[in-house]
């Protein structure tokens, strides 16, 4: 027996001599490669940008999305596998319809990211099944207001008032950091997170899209992607930012 | 803070985990509440108490589904013209014949192409509105642009119709779909209790077939003027409410058009009374009551 | 029945339960907590009707626990949505008309959206409304009802309007009567009354009542 794990990263039912469940920790691996997704809770809605790497040209622009409204007042946005992603993301409406239709109201945000972190760490505790292989931000409006959760890939879950997952995260908390969230409007968040999505994105890598939605009191409170009319002069501005920077180096 | 189980267990549904499955935290249920004024003053014994549903002895019960409507909405009218369709109930909702709830909007905005509206047992008309709800819902998380239109939308409502009266439990309802279908064309069509449909320029659901469809045969023609298949309507829902006893003179007109669904306010529409042989009903009649 | 004035509700119902002609409990309280906020009063079958409150009740309790970040404190009870109690009381009524007799009104305050009245009838359909009747002696007061009731009355005028309401079903229907339970639900918390036939307003016919020595 060799190597990090030792055997003990083989299973999730196994923990190794030190308390570590080694495939969830892989699991996270799987996160960390995704491209790059940023949120911020601002005054007036949340935002979420994805670092979506298109892995063709021939890949039609708009398609294999990132964020997904999961009801109308919520939606998610991650990084990893694409496919756990989505399977997540089906969860999440699932579990929206399941309690609109018993309690007859739209899910609150603290309870979806409950579930959903319980559904995540499931795929955690059975031998049989992988755990997720992705991370999810999830922003949502309820009476309370607005919120950002992060979900992670172990079951974690937190209220955020930035969070950043994926390819860059570190260098991109950097920048979520210095921004001003409990002043900064959705408008103009939106410029700040198309500009540490492009300035953050590691050029070695293929082409992306810098995919952005929210769910703001200029959405009427529905998650829907940000309107091109906002989205495109943000990153065209990001682009332009980013290229100077890389002169400059 | 008592720690939350989920489960989602079919018959009590999402979120609590049955008495009995985590005695642990029963146990730590019933401790807080027989602490706290809970269950000592507000509660007081028995209400308190986690009760548990049994679902596989609810899913064993013999069946007993044949239903009587309770609480209903009588006569939905549809009807065609040039710039869109309308769509025409009153507003009361029935508990047998007593004239419950005054206020009713039987008219549903399904999304922007489509529209509905009810006859039958209300309770089971919150229900289709809950299903189709979830469908909007999906085409707006889909957000690839497309939504289910009025033709689907209706053919949706058939098979929920026909489904649910071949288990013997039919839904208590009647509709009328109004709308666009998918070649952007108006469209309008009832569907029955039991699944029966059918589309045509002008449809009514409910007693309504009676008694406003005559009127209907009658002035309908093709590229009706707004304000033309407007005057129908009232005249047909005038005819509905001076024979259906279930109808009152409180109605709402919905139209919908390429720009979307709009519902109208309620109105009333002008009733005559007064003639003299109504004040005189014997005196050209010798021997009448 | 149960009324919305200015800033609260107020539950009111007689306190008679029979079987057939039997007056099997001369004294019931039909006006049942399912939480601190909200009530209910249960019209038809007592069972059932009994059964409906005690699940609902959990239900409702459990979400309330587990959606409040702070957990609620036991001393001040646990608050729900009326709506939300509304809500979950429709789907037990509706998914089960086959095997209930039900009729029920939920009734509170919250403070999401102030004072609220729900009707669920027998079918398990839902109705909010200002104020509404259910059992067997509303069919005797819809008019008087419909009549006099205000919107924006204050408690004590409330008070009266149910108070004299429920006299009248008494007076005509053989199903009702006893004593008057009221409940009084506000921002500032809940508040019973009892008012025995002595102190009840009297009704065309009658004799007022007189006390046993």
């Amino acid at each position: 027996m060799s190597g990090i794990g030792s055997g003990y990263d083989l299973s999730t039912t196994t923990y190794s001599p030190d308390g570590r469940v080694f495939q969830v920790e892989y699991a996270g691996k799987a996160v960390d490669a995704g491209g790059l997704t940023v949120g911020v809770k601002c005054v007036d809605g949340v935002v979420i940008a994805c670092e979506k790497l298109v892995p063709s040209k021939l890949h039609k622009p708009g398609t294999n999305r990132r964020t997904r409204a999961v009801a109308r007042h919520a939606g998610v946005g991650g990084s990893g596998y694409t496919p756990d992603l989505a399977a997540v993301a089906d969860r999440a409406r699932a579990e929206c319809a399941n309690y609109k239709s018993f309690y007859g109201d739209a899910i609150p945000g603290k309870v979806l990211a409950e579930r959903m972190a319980h559904y995540y760490h499931l795929f955690t505790l059975y031998w049989s099944v992988r755990p997720f292989g992705c991370s999810t931000l999830l922003g949502c409006k309820d009476f309370d207001g607005y919120h950002l959760y992060l979900v992670e890939q172990n079951g974690e879950c937190a209220k955020m008032r930035g969070a950043c997952i994926g390819k860059g995260k570190n260098a991109a908390k950097t920048e979520v950091e210095k921004l001003k969230l409990n002043e900064i409007t959705c408008a103009e968040a939106v410029k700040e997170l198309a500009r540490i999505v492009y300035a953050t994105h590691d050029v070695k890598d293929k082409e992306f899209e810098c995919e952005m939605s929210w769910v703001c009191d200029a959405s009427d409170g529905e998650f829907v992607r940000v309107p091109e009319d906002i989205a495109e002069p943000a990153r065209e501005a990001a682009r332009v930012a980013a290229q100077g920077d890389a002169m400059e180096s | 803070m008592i720690p939350r189980r989920t489960a989602h267990e079919r018959v009590i549904g999402p979120g609590v985990v049955p008495h009995g499955v985590d005695p642990e935290h029963d146990a730590l249920y019933r401790g807080r509440t027989a602490r706290g004024t809970v269950t000592d003053e507000v509660l007081r014994g028995v209400r308190g108490r986690p009760f548990t549903i049994d679902g596989k002895a609810r899913e064993k019960a013999p069946a007993t589904r044949t239903q009587t409507p309770y609480v209903t909405g009588t006569s939905a009218l549809g009807l065609k013209y040039a710039g869109g369709v309308l769509l025409a109930t009153d507003t009361l909702a029935c508990y047998g014949s007593t004239k419950r709830y005054k206020s009713v909007e039987r008219v549903k905005r399904v999304n922007d192409k489509c529209a509905i509206a009810f006859t039958g047992e209300l309770s089971d008309f919150a229900y289709v509105c809950d299903l189709l709800e979830e469908l909007t819902t999906e085409d707006f998380c889909e957000d690839d642009g497309t939504t289910r239109d009025a033709e689907e939308i209706y053919q949706y409502l058939t098979r929920v119709m026909y489904n649910r009266r071949s288990k013997f439990d039919p839904l208590w309802n009647s509709f009328v779909v109004a709308g666009y279908d998918a070649k952007g064309e108006a469209f309008c069509g009832t569907v029955g209790m039991i699944g029966t449909h059918y589309a045509d320029d002008h449809v009514a659901a409910g007693f309504g077939n009676h008694i406003a469809r005559p009127i209907f045969r009658e002035f309908y023609k093709p590229d009706l003027t707004e304000e033309e298949a407007v005057e129908i309507m009232k005249s047909a829902l005038y005819a509905c409410v001076m024979r259906d006893k279930q109808m009152m003179n409180k109605f709402q007109i919905a139209k919908v058009t390429k720009e979307g669904v709009s519902i109208g306010e309620p109105f009333a529409v002008p009733t005559e009374w007064g003639y003299e042989k109504f004040y005189n009903p014997t005196k050209f009649s010798p021997g009448g009551w | 029945m149960a009324v919305k004035y200015a800033d609260g509700v107020v539950l009111g119902a007689d306190s008679r339960t029979s079987t057939g002609t039997y007056v099997a409990n001369r004294a019931s309280d039909k006006i049942t907590p399912i939480c601190e906020n909200v009530w209910m009063c249960r019209s038809g079958s007592a069972a059932d009707t009994q059964n409906v409150a005690a699940y609902v009740s959990r239900l409702a309790q459990e979400h309330a626990v587990s959606v409040s970040s702070a957990g609620a404190d036991a001393d001040e009870g646990i608050k729900c949505d009326v709506k939300l109690v509304a809500n979950i009381t429709q789907k037990i009524a509706y998914q089960n008309k086959d095997r209930l007799q039900a009729g029920m009104i939920i009734a509170g305050y919250d403070r999401k959206l102030g004072p609220q009245v729900y009707g669920i009838p027998l079918g398990g359909a839902m109705m909010e409304n200002p104020f509404t009747v259910g059992g067997s002696g509303s069919a005797y007061i819809y008019g008087w009802c419909d009549d006099t009731f205000r919107e924006n009355m204050s408690k004590e005028e409330a008070q009266a309007w149910v108070k004299r309401a429920i006299s009248l079903a008494i007076a005509r229907d053989a199903s009702s009567g006893g004593v008057i339970r009221l409940v009084t639900i506000d921002a500032t918390g809940v508040s019973r009354q009892m008012i025995q036939p002595i102190e009840q307003p009297l009704c065309d016919e009658e004799l007022p009542a007189v006390k046993r020595s």
